[in-house]
């Protein structure tokens, strides 16, 4: 590698569990979905051991219902991207992170990161909280534990996370709270507080 | 804590709220035997299981493919363990291709897909128990 | 062994990839969800099938549940009009028309699921994964043919609109399916059973169709309701419960004499109520990728009709066996864009006439039509010939869109039944209430 600074893709160093191929630590995942420039990959960043990875799909301009293609003209294209990052918790155990855009025409690419997740972190700006809005219908529909991260941005009003929930109109049992995703402990924190309320909801 | 602007108010899908996929699974052809394939998720674990260069002249249409440039830089990336996502991301290659080449090399015997760690479709308590202590240290 | 991917696993993909495999081909499928997912997941369509796309599922041995759904022998119509009572609802036609071959529909959840079982137990390489755009692209390079069979998905807006093919721009029915148990006997044929179609003049329709879902024998109480109109009153409804309220309240409303066998009913599971509404569209079946590759489409990738005339299935079967055909007859020579197009009108040969009726039934009926629909509840021969114009649309060709046609047919038949007015009281006009 040398002395080459650490470009997308460059994990720096391999931890001990990936040079020996006999095993494989348990791998899960938390998504992290939320509306664009929400703070989703800094988030990511803020606790991963390696760069924030990204993963990229193209896919067609139209999808949110077949009503709407007369107008669209063939082979229009747009870019999506996922990053994501990982912690090593123990030898045996590797969380991944998952950021998602929060459109709700990216639902393909939802199912697949619910599957077998811990649950979900909602990011929401409380500029533009209508965009949290998809996320946490889907999560809600199928099922998987998520709690609400209110990314505060410098200079922006704060509201109460009561406020939000009213606003949301989230169950009890769902947890609001305040976080600046660019520091690492407000993160782990948020994790934390998902980690429980998903083990609240497990079966015994 | 100033009010400036009151907060756009969301109508939830009811319905929707605590639901759980259904259990139930009669008129199954198969349910309750092992599952068919290997399950790909995005943080599922791949390693490769031997070196590119021990591998016979290609003689098929099959082995010709997995010769193919991708599947060599897989292979080689799998040289330590990586995740689906890893794999997608560190080749710059779509997710679906990734999945479908490694689906082809764990037929083959090339590459070695992990299990997930534990049984059902969510993670149970004793790996929530884990994760929670192990994110406690960090 | 020619490699294919087939993108999609509902009818028409999966019973390509099945057809295909059993042929030695090499088939990827890529399904955006696994068996069980699809088995607990919410129901998906409407789906009976009649005897041609049957027959094209026991061509290739994958009837597994033809013992355990319901035999669909008979196909009725029923008007209704308002009664003498003013806000209500009598029948002002009924009748019922024999199917030659019995019909039958099975829960897309219990199929699908199965097929997808048994294509990965018989060694097809299935790959869970909601292809984008950038895949296909890729893999294309990779596969002799790519196939397109995920619906209304993402992948669909590849294909151009054809115009010419597509009278509609926007949807015409909003659609409000759920799946019950614990309909009563229909007391006008207790003997068998048959589907219904309960015309709404100017509202829409309302159809009833037994069926196997997850849970066993169940019925399906579906409803389209033409947009704005008083039968369009799904689209807030997120609850089943209250979708099934709304289901009911319509057939209390309007089909008076289907909600006598309501009254007892439930929803089958939690997942048994669907909503939406599409527009009506023929594609054009070769899709382009940026890296000019190119890939076929099939079933409701193609030809997307609404299921006012329940033919969804039934062309995803019909299409599923042309192209099977068309694959295995191209033997070892190229999958150009020449082959692609010729594929697709093939099919089109048969989807045409489906797709043309379809289109009709979604227009306030002229009155030739009427009196054709009438006449059947008079003459036996109309009836039966109706219903089973549903297996075969092209047989609509001779007698139904024709205004000279239609009368010289019905009165043919009329002639061949003998006495028109003998005939005239064979049927009532239904039980008003």
């Amino acid at each position: 590698m040398g002395a080459k600074a650490a470009a997308p893709g460059d994990e720096g160093e391999p931890q001990g569990w990936q040079t020996d191929r006999s095993k494989a630590p348990v791998a899960t995942k938390i998504v992290v979905a939320g509306g664009f420039g929400v703070g989703k990959t800094t988030f990511v960043g803020s606790v991963s051991e390696i760069t924030p990875l990204r993963t990229e799909a193209v896919m067609t301009v139209a999808s949110e219902g077949l009503d709407d293609l007369v107008a669209i003209p063939e082979k229009a294209t747009t870019t999506v991207a996922m990053d994501f990052g990982r912690i090593t918790l123990d030898a045996e155990l590797v969380l991944y992170l998952f950021g998602t855009p929060g459109q709700k025409r990216f639902w393909f690419m939802w199912d697949d990161l619910v599957r077998g997740a811990i649950g979900a972190v909602v990011m929401a700006d409380t500029r533009r909280l209508t965009e949290c809005f998809p996320a946490l219908d889907y999560f809600e529909s199928c099922g998987l534990p998520y709690i609400v991260a209110v990314n505060h941005f410098e200079g922006t009003a704060r509201y109460a996370p009561e406020d939000v929930r009213e606003a949301l109109s989230l169950p009890s049992y769902v947890a609001v709270v305040d976080i600046d995703a660019r520091r690492r402990e407000s993160v782990v924190d948020a994790l934390l507080t998902l980690v429980r309320q998903a083990l609240d909801a497990a079966p015994a | 804590m100033t009010l400036t602007h009151p907060l756009p108010l969301r109508v939830p899908d009811r319905a929707a709220v605590g639901r759980r996929p259904a259990r139930v699974r009669p008129y199954s052809l198969t349910g309750g035997r092992h599952r068919f394939g290997h399950v790909l998720r995005v943080e599922t674990f791949v390693a490769a299981l031997d070196d590119p260069g021990e591998w016979p002249e290609p003689v098929t249409g099959g082995l010709a493919a997995l010769l193919m440039p991708e599947v060599r830089a897989i292979i080689g990336l799998c040289r330590r363990l990586r995740s689906v996502a890893e794999v997608s991301a560190l080749l710059k290659m779509p997710l679906g291709v990734v999945r479908v080449l490694l689906g082809d090399l764990a037929d083959q015997g090339r590459i070695r897909v992990y299990g997930i760690g534990y049984g059902g479709c969510r993670p149970d308590r004793a790996l929530l128990e884990r994760v929670l202590s192990g994110l406690s240290r960090l | 062994m020619r490699r294919i991917l087939i993108v999609g696993a509902g009818q028409s993909g999966l019973q390509l990839a099945l057809g295909l495999q059993s042929k030695g081909y090499d088939v990827t499928l890529m399904s955006h969800r696994t068996a069980d997912e699809t088995r607990s997941g919410r129901v998906m369509s409407t789906q009976v099938m009649f005897a041609t796309a049957l027959d094209h599922e026991r061509d290739l041995k994958l009837n597994f549940w033809e013992n355990r759904a319901p035999r669909i022998e008979g196909l009725g119509v029923s008007v209704a009009g308002p009664a003498r009572e003013p806000g209500g609802y009598h029948r002002t036609v009924d009748w019922a028309g024999s199917l030659d071959g019995y019909a039958q529909s099975v829960d897309q959840r219990v199929k699908m699921a199965g097929w997808m079982d048994v294509f990965a137990e018989r060694g097809g390489r299935l790959v869970i994964h909601g292809a984008a755009v950038s895949d296909l692209d890729f893999l294309s390079r990779r596969y002799e043919l790519v196939l397109v069979a995920a619906g209304k998905g993402e992948l669909a807006s590849m294909f151009g609109r054809d115009a010419a093919r597509s009278p509609y721009a926007a949807p015409q029915r909003s659609l409000a399916v759920a799946y019950v148990h614990g309909l009563g006997p229909r007391h006008e044929h207790p003997e068998y059973d048959a589907m219904r179609c309960n015309l709404v003049p100017g509202a829409g329709e309302l159809f009833v169709m037994p069926t196997l879902t997850t849970s066993g024998h169940a019925d399906i109480l579906f409803w389209e309701g033409i947009p704005g109109g008083p039968i369009d009153v799904f689209q807030d409804v997120r609850d089943p419960g209250e979708h099934l309220v709304r289901t009911l309240e319509l057939l209390e409303r309007f089909t008076p004499w289907e909600y006598a066998r309501a009254t007892k009913v439930e929803l089958t599971d939690a997942n048994a109520t669907l909503v939406g509404r599409y527009t009506p569209t023929v594609r054009h079946p070769v899709g382009r990728l940026p890296s000019g590759g190119a890939v076929l489409g099939v079933g409701d990738v193609v030809v997307a009709n609404d299921p006012v005339t329940g033919q969804g299935a039934n062309l995803a079967a019909k299409c599923a066996a042309s192209y099977l055909e068309a694959i295995v007859a191209r033997g070892g020579a190229p999958f150009d864009t020449a082959w692609m197009q010729a594929t697709f009108e093939r099919f089109w040969a048969t989807a045409r006439p489906a797709t043309k009726w379809t289109n009709a039934m979604l227009a306030p009926p002229p009155p030739h039509v009427l009196n054709l629909v009438g006449a059947a509840g008079r003459l036996q021969p109309v009836a039966d010939r109706i219903a089973n114009g549903f297996d075969d649309p092209a047989d609509f060709e001779h007698f139904f869109f024709d205004s000279a046609k239609a009368d010289a047919y019905v009165r043919d038949a009329g002639e061949a039944e003998g006495d028109l007015e003998e005939g005239e009281v064979t049927e009532g006009t239904g039980d008003a209430d």
